[in-house]
Formats: structure tokens, C-alpha cells, sequence
């Protein structure tokens, strides 16, 4: 231990947990009922002597609980250390003193196999040279936080920006193993979310193809391909819409280009809302709703002939699929849809599949 | 920008000048020691003359009441403003008396105030003969924290000539402030 000299062995007084203040104003009083105490740097430390540990041989457990709050440079059992029956005391120095005060916030008094740990700092086992870098740290860290006051709360706002920004860069990669929970928190209509499964249990293969060839491989997990569609936005509810009359064809495209594909597949961006807080969310959801409103606008203008059923339908052509073969099957479905849209009710009847899902498509059309 | 803070803090201020209760007033002040620790706040309280209050404080006759004051000032005196503030409110003597108070915390807190307290002007203030032979004194104590800090005030923000001085000067009276209580 670094600083094992002077009185460490012996209990510290500030280490004493002070009572409990019952007589606060109600103004004052806080989620959590604490002492009165005032902290300083002084008090803080990247040290915290971790009492109350069960005696039950579970510092492996009680090091990796603390490592989930960031890099513990060093732990070990204080078995001279004034502890109660049965308990033990632990010393933990975290790498960063940040991360020994989230450590703590969130530690103290939680119960740990049975018992509440007391989690307090112990700077009486820092060296001089750590006591000189925390104090130097905090004149760092103030000098920043105050030098740039004009943009301080600017700088505030905008790390949000940066940090969702960073993740849509980060998870566009194909992982797409990241978008399996998508499914719950994507920016889905919920009726749709209902049916979904059913609908795709029976028609998954023209589900791949409506949404442009999502390798077939990913047929069986069906969470895989589905998020991705959902970042079409809206164009994803025109592509389900009109799935059933374009199944045949596709189908047989997709599978054969199954392997085709991963490439494609990194330019939809997925999994990103599972990482979004939820404000950001709902921000989100709205501008693209907005989108889809102002482009079913447009589209309803430049075809004003033709009956347009959903918002972002005449956004559908543009789908190039880098493939020959693929492009004349696209544009094969593409004449199809046109068809469709003028005569629903005759394509439905061409194809007895379609009856089934009916009811389901229209449940997920938005109008 | 944020009124909801402004007002919350105002009414610490206001409780902590009317209340009659020695507690409420304990509880308020630390309070506002606890607020000063985020840079966040410190325009607010300027605003609010929390540095005052936390000054005028400093010569309360009840201990907690010093050791939270102090607490304050050490949680904002980094800052440029705060800190021309305290010395130009001739803050200094007050904290270094603090050095004498028989409360570990306190003592602590003025030993850290004063080193971030230290500019050109106010260095020979801070560093007088009589504040190093005490952080001599202190730098000797059993109290691992005490000591870490009174040895990096003697190596950082004294010379060495007046660390030598002090301890000349040490060797021959055996006066001394009295270390504080563990």
C-alpha cells in the first residue's frame, strides 16, 4: 500500500458517519436524508475506504462492483482497520477521482450481500504528491469552467449535439446486431409494432425485398432487417404497404443476390435511437414527421393525377440497387405498385396471399 | 438564466439572516458551502454577496459555523473573481486564523484556501514567518491529511529561504499554535 505510514491503521474521525439531520426546512431537504456536512477538496480523494463489507470472501465481488464506475488502480482488505463483527473494511483507489465520486454517490449505503456498505473518501492514505495533483487538478478544473464564460453555457448545450452526432457515426457501421432492440424503442408507429411480427412471420421474404434486398440471410431474425427499415421513415410504411403485391418477383431476386448485399447495408443507420436519450427521441420522431408531411406534400403535387395513399409513396423509385438484375426487378414492383394504386381491389384478388395480410397492412397504413 | 437556482439560493441567503435557530442556520450555511463548490453557481452568489456572508462568518463564535464559512470560501476562492474579491475584502487575516481553530476541517480548509489564494501581491501576506512555522508545525502532524497539506504549502508556495527561516525560528521558542483535535 502506498501510503500505508502515519495513523492509517487507526480509524479517522471524519470517517465516523455523522447523524442524520431531521430538521431541515422542506425547501431544503433532499431526495436522500444525509448529515450536515460541508465537502471540500480537502475531503475528497480518489481513495474510498468501503466499510461494512459482509466477512464472506467477496472482494472480487465488491472490486468489480466498484470497477463498474471506472479504473481502480489499486484494493486491498484494512484487516487492522476497526471494523464491526463480521464485516470487513476495503481500500480502493480509482484511477480518477471523477469516477471514486460517482463510485460513492452510488455505493454508499447500498446493500452489498446483505449489508448496507458506508463508502467514504480517504485522503489520509494519499501520498503528498497526490494530495498536490488533486489540489493542482481542481485549480485546473475551475480555471476551465470559469475562463470561457461567455461560451460556458453554450458549451453546455452543445455536447449533446456532439455525443448523438458521434453515435450516429459510430453505430452506422454494420453492426447490426445493435438494432435488435430498435424494434421496442424506434421510432415506430405502435399499431404497426403490433402486427408486425405476425405480418412478417408470414411474408418476411417480401418484407427483405420491400425493403430492398436486406440480404435474405437475415431472414430468420427478423429484428435484424426490421429496424433498418424503420430509419426509411416514412418510406418504410409505403415499402410494407405495398409488400404483398411485389413478393413474387422480389422474392426470387433477393434470394439470389442474398449475399450480395452487406455492403448496402452500412448506408442505413441503424440502432442509433436505441442510444438516444428519449427527448432527443421524440425530437427526432417529430422531424420526420414533418419531413414525411412536407414531402407527401410535394408528392401530391407533381402527380397530381395520380391517387397517392400514403405520404411518402412517390419517394419509393429512387432506390438504385447497384444491380442490374435487381434494378429491372425494382422497377418491375415499381410498375406493379403503380398498378395497385390505381386498382386496389383487383391486384388483391390476383394474389390469395394478399387476402391474408390485408387486414394487417391496412392496420399499419398511416393516411 | 437559470431563476429557479437565483431564487432557491436567495431563499437559503434570506433564511440564514432571519432565522433565530442556531441549526437552521448550521444547515443553511453549509448549504451555501456546498453551492459554492460548483462553478455553475458562483455568479449567483456573488450576485447574492454569499462571499460576504461566508467572510463575516468566518468570526462566528460557534465552530461549525467557522468550519462551514470556511468550507465555502475554499470551494470558491479558484475563481478569478471570487479570489480578487476575498483579498481585496482584506480576506486573508481572517482565514489565516482560522489555522489556530481546534477543528481538523477548518484548519484544513484555510491551509487549502490560503495556497489558492496566493498571488503576487498577496504571497507576503500568505506566507508570512508566522503562517509557515505553523504549516511547519502542522506539516509534523500525526494527521496524514494535515500534513500532505502543510508539506505542499512549505514546498509550492514558500521559499525555501523562509521555510528555513521558520525553522530557525521554531527551534528556539517552543510558542506554537496548538494542533487541532483529531
Amino acid at each position: 500500500m502506498a501510503a500505508a505510514g502515519g495513523e492509517v491503521g487507526g480509524a479517522c474521525g471524519h470517517h465516523a458517519q455523522r447523524d442524520v439531520c431531521a430538521s431541515r426546512a422542506k425547501y431544503r431537504e433532499g431526495r436522500r436524508p444525509r448529515a450536515v456536512k460541508v465537502y471540500t477538496i480537502n475531503l475528497e480523494s480518489c481513495y474510498l475506504l468501503i466499510q461494512g463489507v459482509p466477512a464472506l470472501g467477496v472482494m472480487k465481488e465488491l472490486v468489480e462492483q466498484f470497477a463498474l464506475y471506472g479504473a481502480i488502480e489499486e484494493y486491498n482488505a484494512l484487516d487492522e482497520y476497526p471494523a464491526e463483527q463480521f464485516t470487513e473494511v476495503y481500500l480502493i483507489k480509482f484511477q480518477k477521482l471523477q469516477n471514486a465520486r460517482v463510485a460513492k454517490k452510488k455505493m454508499d449505503e447500498r446493500n452489498f450481500f446483505g449489508s448496507l456498505l458506508h463508502v467514504c473518501y480517504a485522503p489520509e492514505f494519499e501520498t503528498v504528491q497526490e494530495t498536490r495533483e488533486k489540489l493542482q487538478d481542481r485549480r485546473k478544473y475551475i480555471a476551465k469552467a470559469t475562463s470561457s464564460k461567455a461560451h460556458f453555457s453554450k458549451m453546455l448545450q452543445e455536447p449533446k449535439r456532439t455525443v448523438s452526432n458521434n453515435l450516429e457515426y459510430d453505430f452506422q457501421s454494420p453492426t447490426s446486431g445493435f438494432c435488435a432492440a430498435d424494434t421496442t424503442t424506434g421510432n415506430w408507429d405502435p399499431s404497426g409494432k403490433a402486427c408486425f411480427p405476425d405480418f412478417y412471420k408470414t411474408f418476411h421474404c417480401d418484407f427483405s425485398a420491400g425493403n430492398i434486398a436486406h440480404a435474405s440471410g437475415y431472414h430468420s431474425q427478423s429484428h435484424l432487417a426490421f429496424p433498418q427499415c424503420v430509419h426509411y421513415s416514412n418510406k418504410a410504411y409505403e415499402c410494407f404497404s405495398y409488400n404483398p403485391s411485389v413478393k413474387p418477383t422480389v422474392q426470387q431476386g433477393g434470394h439470389k443476390h442474398a449475399s450480395g448485399f452487406p455492403a448496402l447495408q452500412r448506408t442505413f443507420d441503424n440502432g442509433i435511437d436505441r442510444f438516444m436519450p428519449r427527448t432527443t427521441q421524440l425530437e427526432e420522431r417529430k422531424r420526420k414527421r414533418n419531413e414525411g408531411n412536407k414531402l407527401a406534400i410535394i408528392g401530391t403535387n407533381s402527380d397530381s393525377n395520380e391517387l397517392v395513399i400514403g405520404p411518402q409513396l412517390p419517394e419509393m423509385p429512387k432506390v438504385d440497387m447497384e444491380d442490374d438484375s435487381l434494378n429491372t426487378s425494382v422497377s418491375l414492383i415499381r410498375n406493379k405498385l403503380q398498378e395497385v394504386a390505381a386498382s386496389v381491389p383487383e391486384t388483391l384478388k390476383e394474389n390469395p396471399q394478399d387476402i391474408q395480410t390485408k387486414p394487417l397492412v391496412k392496420q399499419r397504413r398511416r393516411i | 438564466m437559470d431563476l429557479g437556482r437565483l431564487e432557491y439560493l436567495q431563499a437559503l441567503v434570506t433564511e440564514f439572516q432571519v432565522t433565530e435557530s442556531s441549526e437552521a442556520k448550521e444547515q443553511v450555511l453549509a448549504n451555501l458551502a456546498n453551492f459554492a463548490y460548483d462553478p455553475k453557481n458562483y455568479e449567483y452568489l456573488r450576485q447574492l454577496q454569499v462571499l460576504d456572508l461566508f467572510l463575516d462568518a468566518l468570526t462566528e463564535d460557534k465552530e461549525t459555523l467557522v468550519e462551514f464559512a470556511i468550507g465555502g470560501l475554499c470551494n470558491l476562492c479558484l475563481d478569478k473573481t471570487n479570489k480578487d474579491y476575498i483579498l481585496e475584502a482584506n480576506g486573508v487575516q481572517p482565514i489565516i486564523n482560522c489555522l489556530s481553530s481546534s477543528n481538523e476541517e477548518t484548519v484544513m480548509s484555510a491551509v487549502t484556501t490560503l495556497m489558492y489564494l496566493t498571488t503576487p501581491q498577496s504571497r507576503p501576506q500568505i506566507t508570512a514567518l508566522p503562517v509557515v512555522e505553523c504549516m511547519l508545525r502542522f506539516s509534523l502532524s500525526a494527521n496524514r491529511r494535515l500534513s500532505n497539506l502543510a508539506v505542499v504549502f512549505l514546498e509550492d508556495y514558500c521559499a525555501p529561504v523562509q521555510v528555513e527561516e521558520a525553522r530557525s525560528l521554531s527551534k528556539h521558542s517552543a510558542v506554537g499554535i496548538p494542533l487541532p483535535k483529531d
